[in-house]
């Protein structure tokens, strides 16, 4: 239709080629997010060298124009130039709107400077060049550059990121906008996530950004991947890198097209291998890790619309500590007595049992338009696959089936809607709706860990941001989040009713087996959430940010449903069908100071959480490998606290010194211990030279302090050796000693062509080979922690 | 003057919104009927061992024997067990060890110590103790071969010393770094232990 239009305006032109050129075109030019009018903009007839001048109220007038068809180009003080075609049949009017604060609408810097995902909130933004020198690394190990986070580990490859004490199912990941959904409850279940795969990194504490959820009792950390930039251009970044220990080698590369109509596509894609790797005196037989990722997008991305299409893979096969593998708790106690591994080979790169098999797919597609005086309207769908497989150490034809083999699949759809036409007072609000079903293979051969279930969820949030004068700043926002979790799960019938579930639950048996039940737990769960903050400037150097947040966050499968054996742990682990959600209140307060040469980042919080579970010895058993204790899930009331620093100071133009440090506190109130796990006081400092003149040469000195954890809860306990009748004490509480590890990183960058860059740097990790463990390891009891690493990594951008 | 107004954006609008929902509502339906309610399956636990039997006779009298018994019905690795020795050993007498590992949770019950144990008896071994009890044994000259030229356990003779009292234990242990069988009772480290079972009040008279 309208190219018939356009061919029969084509002819009436043609036709009234005798007619005279004396029309006028009128037009106006308006901001495109408020429709207000645009003063001093120019606007150019192309092909011609009549210009004119929007006046204050936007409007603008060329006179003797033919019928015909012109193009004009539209540009202003910081707005993208903008082209547009139009018809003159005779007096025309012509409203046209540009955009004049693209940064403040888009997450768009064009300073250098990074957007911050929340206003009052506790954030630190991790950019590429950080990211990049973890490329042999995992997402918890970079993570640990913010003071605050620590990581709760299971060897060295499988590193979960903690936030103020805090982790798994209390910290929510959004990988390029969608939720990351691998299982995360699990202790020894570490993000599936390719850090290659992301371009930067904030890291949130607390759960301040409620668009993402209302359960991040933790804290939130959002990947977003590498920028797209309209403009006609082909770039692509290889990383290689190799590790002394472990024999470790790694490559990544990203190949990006884009295109100046704002047509993208990117592709990235990494390996990483690793044998075993060494403590300082020996081997850690069966420590290797085999990482293969991949990942796409494609779309289209313009100020006022865009769409994409984005796909992830990652598969990592991980080996663990051979000598971890325990079967009772005399193992346990010859393996701490022994103080070095029970199991030491030769250097091999082949993993065996125990290991873990986990692969993640992710799918998303999303679409964004944006209504001129109204905002931004985006819909999303995403899908998630998880496959975790974990191998045990088993006898015969089942050497090659995992004890466990867990499928979860999510599908996600939300829409979200920004008004920003009011650049002062924004308004975001959205709904979400998910469907996740768990499925645990039966042919393990082993009770299922975590039962199959279907868990449906729907949030709905709105959060406003005001600007109330140049210094100050509120946020504020609610979100309400349904969830509902429908679970077919089997219980040993001595167990259901030494819970007592028989009397409390009988009514959701569905099927009687001679020693199982199969019950039908259904639990639905609503929950509030909201935060409120505000970001002062009290004078150009230093400003403070205060945060309350409120969150909810329901019992997760494990808390629920376990029952059974933890075989690393050694010990027995118990949900609880009656737990209730569980609630926190937290405040913080940060202080930023910025001037010349110091920079101080200070941030306190305290966070209280009512209804809060965590898994604490509760009773023995005696079984047939010998007494076991038996851990149940407990809810309780209780507080953590603590202060995180950031110092950074320019002692001239060469040299930086950098501290971080952080101390953390949590206890139980109702038993008035201290919580298990909470990261011991840390600081890290490092000096750093650099000298831009020559290939922006560096050279850094870090040194990294763990204090010895004193406030941790007494859960040693004793048991019988039933042949000699005499009384073990099994000491898994007692913290590791403090130490301090040295380490060493300097780098350059070679230009090799206009293009391309190579950028060349070597480390040294643990340079002097300090023998140390980690009250964060939970693989202390049995090995050392890692000795010295030389790491060389080359990245050539082009 | 003569005005055309161009092709307002409000067509635009409302047809978006409109693709958006329905959409939305698209992959909604498609999510909520990929489910089905169909019942789990039990998982049919293949590495249960229920039953653990040593049945001790004397070489020259038949007649005479002792047997001890652990029965775990959930299985020994992290169920409750029960213990039982009846008979006494008789002072000065030659036993020879018949042992018999059972998963009895299948019809018929499993046997593990043939289909499993021997089948991969270099990567198990069997270690004995024994406490206040003058009980001594051999692991005989027929044993089944162990981990790197030790014996596995399973064939032994046993002789009763002096009159006592005390207790026997008998210990699986699987994937052992290391294993000594120079005392014929048995030592290992590494491995983690298949099970971990004493008898108590075992007497000899």
């Amino acid at each position: 239709m309208k190219n018939i239009f356009f061919i029969l305006f084509i002819l009436t032109s043609y036709s009234g080629y005798t007619q005279q050129c004396d029309n006028v075109l009128k037009g106006n030019i308006i901001d495109f997010h408020d429709n207000s009018a645009l003063e001093n903009a120019t606007i150019r007839i192309i092909g011609t060298n009549r210009i004119t001048i929007s006046d204050n109220q936007g409007e603008f007038t060329f006179k003797n124009l033919c019928n015909s068809v012109y193009e004009l180009e539209i540009s202003h003080v910081a707005c993208k130039t903008k082209q547009v075609t139009l018809e003159v049949a005779g007096d025309t009017f012509k409203s046209i709107s540009i955009e004049h604060h693209i940064e403040e609408l888009d997450q768009i810097s064009i300073k250098g400077t990074s957007k911050t995902e929340t206003k009052t909130a506790q954030e630190t933004i991790l950019k590429s060049n950080v990211l990049e020198r973890y490329s042999s690394l995992s997402l918890g190990d970079a993570l640990k550059e913010v003071s605050g986070v620590s990581s709760l580990n299971t060897g060295n490859t499988i590193v979960k990121p903690m936030i103020n004490g805090l982790h798994s199912s209390r910290i929510l990941i959004m990988n390029n906008g969608v939720r990351q959904q691998d299982q995360e409850w699990g202790i020894e279940h570490a993000p599936s996530i390719d850090i290659n795969n992301a371009g930067q990194i904030s890291v949130i504490k607390g759960s301040g950004a409620l668009a993402y959820g209302g359960d991040a009792v933790g804290g939130v950390i959002v990947l977003n991947p590498s920028r797209i930039i309209n403009r006609d251009t082909l770039y692509g970044k290889t990383i290689l890198g190799g590790q002394t220990n472990g024999r470790g080698y790694n490559i990544s590369t990203s190949l990006n097209k884009n295109y100046n109509t704002g047509w993208f596509a990117q592709a990235q894609g990494s390996y990483k291998r690793n044998g075993d790797f060494k403590a300082p005196d020996y081997n850690l037989t069966n420590t290797g890790l085999d990482s293969k990722g991949f990942a796409a997008r494609v779309g289209k991305r313009n100020f006022e619309s865009g769409f994409e299409l984005h796909y992830s893979y990652l598969n990592n096969e991980i080996g663990i500590l051979g000598a971890s593998h325990i079967g009772s708790v005399f193992d346990i106690a010859r393996a701490i007595n022994s103080g070095q591994p029970l199991l030491i080979r030769d250097f091999s790169y082949t993993i065996n049992a125990p290991k873990q098999d986990i692969t993640h797919h992710l799918a998303k597609a999303n679409y964004y338009k944006r209504f001129r005086g109204f905002g931004k309207v985006a819909v999303q769908y995403d899908y998630q696959y998880n496959k975790r497989l974990e191998f045990d150490v088993r006898i015969g034809d089942r050497r090659n089936i995992p004890a466990i083999d867990l499928t979860l699949q999510t599908h996600s759809i939300l829409a979200d809607v920004d008004l920003d036409a009011n650049l002062d007072r924004k308004i975001n609000f959205g709904v979400l709706g998910r469907y996740q079903n768990n499925f645990a293979n039966p042919d393990t051969g082993v009770r299922r860990l975590i039962p199959d279930y279907d868990k449906y969820e729907f949030g709905t949030y709105i959060v406003t941001e005001w600007n109330v004068n140049d210094k100050l700043l509120i946020d504020a926002g609610i979100r309400y989040d349904y969830s509902r979790i429908d679970a077919k799960k089997f219980y040993r019938t001595s167990r259901w009713e030494e819970r007592g579930y028989d009397v409390d639950f009988a009514d959701i048996v569905i099927e009687e087996f001679p020693t199982q039940l199969l019950t039908n737990p259904i639990f639905n769960y609503h929950n509030f959430s909201a935060t409120a903050g505000l970001n002062f400037e009290l004078d150009k150097t230093n400003s403070i940010l205060f945060n309350y947040s409120l969150a909810s966050r329901p019992p997760n499968p494990s808390e629920l449903f376990s029952d059974g054996l933890h075989h690393s742990a050694a010990r027995i682990e118990l949900g609880d069908l009656r737990f209730n959600k569980e609630v926190s209140n937290r405040v913080s307060l940060s202080h930023k100071l910025n001037s010349k040469r110091l920079n101080i980042v200070s941030e306190i919080f305290y966070n209280r959480i009512n209804n809060f579970i965590y898994l604490r010895p509760f009773a023995f058993t005696l079984t047939g490998r010998g007494p076991f204790p038996v851990w149940a899930y407990q809810q309780t009331d209780a507080e953590l606290y603590g202060i995180d620093l950031t110092v950074t100071y320019e002692i001239n133009d060469k040299l930086h010194y950098l501290n971080k440090s952080s101390l953390t506190k949590g206890y139980d109130l109702e038993t008035d211990l201290a919580l298990i796990d909470i990261p011991p006081f840390s600081t890290f400092n490092q000096i750093k030279y650099t000298n831009a003149n020559w290939y922006n040469f560096s050279a850094a000195l870090k040194s990294e302090w763990v204090f010895e954890q004193n406030d941790f809860p007494d859960f040693n306990f004793e048991v019988e050796d039933q042949l000699t009748e005499e009384m073990v004490l099994i000491d898994i509480s007692t913290p590791p000693p403090a130490f301090h590890l040295v380490h060493f990183y300097t780098e350059a960058t070679f230009s090799l062509s206009q293009k391309t860059r190579l950028n060349i740097g070597l480390g040294v990790n643990n340079l002097f080979d300090t023998t140390y463990r980690n009250y964060l390891n939970r693989l202390r009891f049995f090995a050392d922690d890692l000795g010295r690493n030389f790491t060389l990594q080359l990245q050539l951008n082009y | 003057m003569k005005i055309n107004y161009l092709k307002p954006n409000f067509m635009k609008t409302s047809k978006f919104f409109i693709n958006a929902f329905l959409s939305l509502a698209f992959v909604a339906s498609f999510t909520s009927c990929s489910d089905d309610d169909e019942n789990p399956e039990p998982v049919n636990e293949e590495e249960l061992i229920t039953n653990l039997t040593l049945t001790f006779s004397n070489i020259a009298t038949p007649a005479d024997v002792v047997t001890m018994t652990s029965v775990a019905p959930d299985g020994l690795e992290e169920g409750m067990t029960t213990e039982n020795v009846s008979g006494n050993f008789t002072a000065g007498a030659t036993y020879a060890l018949s042992l018999a590992i059972t998963n009895a949770s299948e019809t018929p019950a499993d046997d593990v110590l043939n289909d499993d144990i021997i089948p991969e008896a270099d990567e198990h071994f069997f270690v004995y103790g024994v406490n206040d009890l003058n009980l001594s044994l051999t692991r005989d000259a027929g044993d089944v071969d162990g981990p790197d030229g030790t014996k596995l356990g399973v064939n032994t003779t046993w002789v009763a010393g002096d009159a006592s009292t005390g207790n026997l234990q008998i210990i699986l242990v699987h994937e052992p770094d290391s294993v000594n069988d120079s005392n014929p009772f048995g030592s290992a480290t590494g491995g983690s232990e298949d099970f971990n079972i004493t008898f108590t009040g075992v007497s000899i008279l």
